[in-house]
């Protein structure tokens, strides 16, 4: 299965194509806790890309790529703005940061997702979910 | 999302329903507004029909947790969902929050 979508830097449409690319992942079987890990992730990356990358600039676009197949289902969503180092992010549970209203999107997607990656200078992540194991689970 | 108000005693029952996300983060720290005016406010959240929270849904419940804290009140969580409290310990931010199961325990609480 492959779902590519360019997306305006509308940061109140990405629920609603969010919400979408759910529904037509539904014939991979995911569990609850698979289903709401991706729609977590998803959500961060994709306002992310609309707000930190794009500035919510209607003018740029974000692309997103979801592939799926029986084992795996890799997430990649690209902006055109300035790119950022995510090495320089800092970790949101040090405790002199819990308390900050801010800065735990990549920490949560790092944390959920099987494997990330960052290329195109910050501009690309690239996020993969194993699909092996129970997918009866999580209710 | 829909917010609803009750009030037990001096406690204050906000009652929420729906996702707590970008998009309903405004409208969660706009409710408080009004609360934030009074000392000593006492406040439970009841999480019962809240689904699904973002980094956006959490930093509006510590910003709210804070403000609440500046005048003195005091505010704690009931009935959150095991994937909303994941979320919470993976953040840390279960520090932050007190939780209940039930009503009756968090009001005890106050």
């Amino acid at each position: 299965m492959l779902i590519e979508e360019k997306l305006p830097s509308d940061p109140d449409r990405a629920p609603v194509f969010i919400e979408a690319w759910l529904r037509r992942l539904r014939p991979l079987g995911l569990n609850d806790d698979q289903v709401f890990g991706l729609k977590l992730c998803l959500q961060e990356a994709l306002i992310n890309a609309i707000k930190h990358g794009n500035k919510c600039n209607k003018h740029l676009a974000v692309w997103v790529k979801i592939a799926a197949d029986p084992r795996c289902l890799a997430v990649e969503i690209t902006d055109q703005g300035q790119g950022f180092d995510p090495g320089a992010v800092p970790d949101p549970t040090a405790p002199e940061n819990i308390g900050k209203n801010h800065g735990r999107g990549i920490y949560l997607i790092r944390q959920t997702m099987g494997a990330v990656d960052f290329s195109n200078g910050g501009r690309t992540i690239k996020m993969v979910m194993p699909l092996t194991g129970d997918r009866s689970g999580g209710h | 999302m829909d917010i609803k108000f009750e009030k037990i005693n001096d406690i204050r029952l906000i009652v929420l329903e729906g996702e707590l996300n970008m998009e309903s983060a405004h409208k969660f720290k706009e409710t408080f507004k009004p609360i934030l005016k009074e000392r000593n406010a006492k406040v439970l959240i009841d999480f019962a029909k809240v689904p699904f929270i973002d980094s956006s849904g959490i930093a509006a419940l510590i910003e709210v947790c804070q403000n609440l804290g500046k005048v003195n009140g005091r505010m704690c969580l009931c009935h959150v969902n095991k994937k909303i409290v994941n979320v919470f310990e993976i953040t840390k931010v279960h520090k932050l929050f007190k939780m209940f199961e039930s009503h009756q325990e968090a009001l005890r609480s106050f």
